[in-house]
């Protein structure tokens, strides 16, 4: 299928449903973290924990500007650096400029969406610097020349047979297809990688304005290489990724953890806020902080879709939808994919372009069962779609299918007028004959009408409607009784 | 500060807020407030020696099924016999000479470390912040000790604040952690942890701990070691 042009959600996603690995890591995904997150969430004491939260983190939006010049303020008062990057393209250059002032050969990075989404990477290595993931995932993907496919397990398209076959090839080792083995030999090759890099380059899961602070949670231990070790840190940041006081950061952090693997906490948990003080032994000489807009602000206007910046970047939806379940993380082009990454991805890279997300998606209701912090992602989709319907001003969004318009304003205008309907369909009964197979259904329409057809049959319109056997069978009926006086004597 | 400004102003207009005018936190009370946390405080100050066992005994319970390694002892003697042990048994994984690094820490620097392991062919380093070659000497060893400020039951977490000689990479690039935990500093869960870390006047860096570094990347098999340490062995005295 995606032989014949470019890579479309419906080929990729056509592609993922084919491969058997895909399904069978998926599925035990799924069973697992799924069904675990929702038991958790139902048992979990403090039943009141995911609606503070969200709560919360609505306020904090609210009053972000105040939020994030409290949070720039106390980085500042240690030391560290802020930059306030109102677009992708600014953040790139204020990251490559340090890197560049510092002739920096080798950036590590921990894991970050944010990086992704900005694609700093390129930036980087066009300037000549060498960049490396750490994450294991994220380095089995680099290596493959690759993209992830889920958020906290980025490369759980591949199975042990692939990656064994990438460590003899791009690390020279010995085969092995022993996950033990093959994490060791990324241990050692990346050790050497981590402590000769010259600056660290991480997102950021939790900024806490009253501390200031970033919080990174990692289970490998890469993200405090990455922050420990090289002289210079860089910190990405979305700019809803904050808090503002520790209190709402211990609430956040629980439910980021018990969504994401079902953790009380991941292994590590550091904090970060500016360079290391006087007497301190290691830690980086300069920290700088990038705060990114990057379309973040646009979303923060509309009261439609506000919501979905409190999203915590679990990954939990993705362990339950059904779409995802089946698809996988490739089809949707976005470091953001799942449900989570069908509302977000099209609202900051635009929703013409992205129309097919919010369409493939089955509006269950599952990913805001599981949310941690209640998201109402189902009915983002469903007004996502409404702006592809209607057309959308704020959104610059063109009416995505005219034909169907046109096909609706039809006919609405056929329902409206009980004599036009009855005609068009009579003219529908005699049209449709030459498609109606040995079946009784129809299995392929013509022109326009035939995408209705591609995945499904459709029943014939029927030789008579309910509203014309009512008439014919009451004139039986009345007339009936006349034939028959004995009835109802 | 000029793309700070535009920046802000973006969100208040964003926000529905006239864009000139910054808002300042101070009429906003409530967005910084802290909950009270002297309940918090008073129950972990007045917590008898049985309730701080129980809370012991629930942090092994807790580390045990996350594959960290417990001993509980009954002295100072105790806790340098068993890392002499640990020391003199296990073996380097990156170099072949032994080195081992701690925190300079009263607690650490009791034990006499160096005298004991000297006679071992063992190197030991103390952490401090005016030794240049720190980094090599935290690289070339393959146990790090440290003094966690606390341990919380509830998840079995080590809270490492960074601190002058307390040193952030030490519980990080040896293969072998070695955490020397005094049973009083054991609290209930976060809620407990964080009220006392908001006590703290300049939170400065700072880790939690909780297990070994782990990895399930490769078709979802828990492996352990990926970056940090492969061991954590707590020390409970």
């Amino acid at each position: 299928m995606s032989a014949s042009g470019p890579p479309t959600y419906r080929s990729v996603a056509a592609e993922g449903i084919a491969s058997p690995r895909l399904q069978k890591s998926l599925h035990g995904l799924q069973q697992r973290f799924g069904k675990g997150a929702m038991e958790l969430w139902a048992t979990m004491a403090d039943q009141g924990l995911r609606r503070r939260v969200k709560a919360a983190r609505m306020n904090t939006f609210a009053h972000l500007d105040i939020v994030l010049a409290e949070l720039a303020k106390n980085v500042r008062a240690r030391g560290g650096q802020v930059h306030f990057a109102a677009s992708a393209a600014d953040a790139i250059e204020y990251t490559l400029g340090v890197a560049q002032k510092k002739a920096v050969k080798r950036v590590v990075k921990g894991k970050s969406m944010t990086s992704m989404e900005i694609n700093v990477d390129a930036a980087l290595e066009e300037a000549g610097i060498e960049v490396v993931e750490t994450d294991l995932g994220e380095y089995i993907i680099q290596l493959a020349g690759d993209k992830p496919s889920h958020i906290i397990a980025p490369c759980i398209h591949l199975d042990r047979q692939q990656i064994g076959e990438l460590f003899t090839e791009k690390l020279g080792i010995d085969y092995s297809n022993d996950p033990p083995t093959l994490t060791m030999a990324a241990r050692k090759a990346l050790r050497e990688k981590m402590l000769g890099a010259d600056m660290g380059l991480t997102g950021c899961n939790l900024a806490c304005a009253e501390t200031g602070q970033i919080s990174l949670v990692s289970n490998e231990g890469n993200i405090r290489m990455a922050t420990t070790m090289p002289p210079v840190v860089v910190a990405l940041m979305g700019m809803e990724r904050v808090v503002a006081t520790l209190d709402d950061h211990r609430e956040a952090l629980q439910l980021l953890t018990r969504g994401a693997a079902l953790q009380k906490l991941s292994t590590y948990v550091s904090f970060l806020g500016g360079p290391s003080s006087a007497g301190d032994p290691d830690g980086p000489k300069e920290f700088h902080l990038v705060i990114i807009d990057n379309g973040r602000s646009k979303i923060l206007a509309d009261p439609e879709f506000r919501e979905v910046l409190a999203c915590i970047r679990c990954g939990a939806c993705l362990n339950i939808c059904p779409v995802y379940g089946k698809i996988g993380g490739h089809a949707y082009m976005s470091p953001y994919c799942g449900p989570i990454g069908a509302v977000v991805t099209p609202l900051l890279d635009g929703i013409n372009k992205h129309a097919d997300l919010c369409k493939g998606e089955t509006l269950c209701g599952a990913c805001k069962d599981i949310c941690p912090v209640e998201n109402d992602l189902p009915r983002m989709l469903a007004a996502l779609r409404h702006t592809l319907a209607y057309g959308s001003e704020r959104w610059q969004v063109r009416q995505h299918n005219r034909a169907e318009a046109w096909g609706y304003k039809v006919w609405l205008l056929l329902v409206g007028n009980p004599v036009l309907y009855r005609w068009a369909l009579r003219v529908g009964r005699f049209c449709q004959k030459p498609f109606v197979g040995k079946n009784r259904l129809i299995s392929k329409l013509a022109g326009l009408a035939s995408g209705w057809t591609n995945e499904r049959d459709l029943p014939p319109i029927a030789g008579q409607t309910f509203h014309e056997r009512w008439t014919t069978n009451r004139a039986d009926h009345r007339s009936g009784a006349k034939r028959d006086p004995r009835e109802g004597s | 500060m000029d793309k700070q400004t535009a920046f802000l102003r973006t969100i208040r207009h964003c926000l529905g807020l006239p864009a000139e005018g910054e808002r300042s936190k101070e009429s906003f009370p409530a967005l910084f407030a802290t909950a009270d946390r002297s309940g918090i405080l008073r129950a972990i100050r007045t917590r008898n020696t049985e309730e701080q066992d129980e809370l012991l005994r629930l942090f092994l319970t807790n580390a045990d099924a996350l594959g960290i390694r417990t001993h509980v002892v009954a002295s100072q003697e105790a806790v340098a016999d068993l890392i002499v042990n640990l020391a003199v048994t296990k073996t380097p994984e990156f170099t072949p000479a032994k080195h081992i690094i701690h925190h300079d820490h009263p607690h650490l620097n009791a034990l006499q470390l160096r005298n004991r392991l000297d006679i071992e062919g063992i190197t030991v380093h103390t952490s401090r912040g005016d030794d240049r070659q720190m980094r090599e000497k935290t690289i070339a060893s393959f146990i790090g000790i440290t003094v966690p400020d606390m341990g919380v039951a509830d998840s079995a977490t080590l809270i490492q604040l960074t601190k002058p000689g307390c040193s952030r990479s030490i519980s990080l690039v040896p293969s072998i952690h070695i955490a020397v935990l005094k049973k009083e500093h054991v609290v209930a869960d976060l809620r407990e942890a964080y009220a006392l870390l908001q006590e703290q006047p300049h939170l400065d860096s700072m880790v939690f701990i909780t297990g070994p570094s782990k990895t399930a990347d490769i078709e979802a098999q828990m492996v352990h070691g990926a970056h940090g340490p492969r061991e954590v062995h707590v020390l409970i005295y």
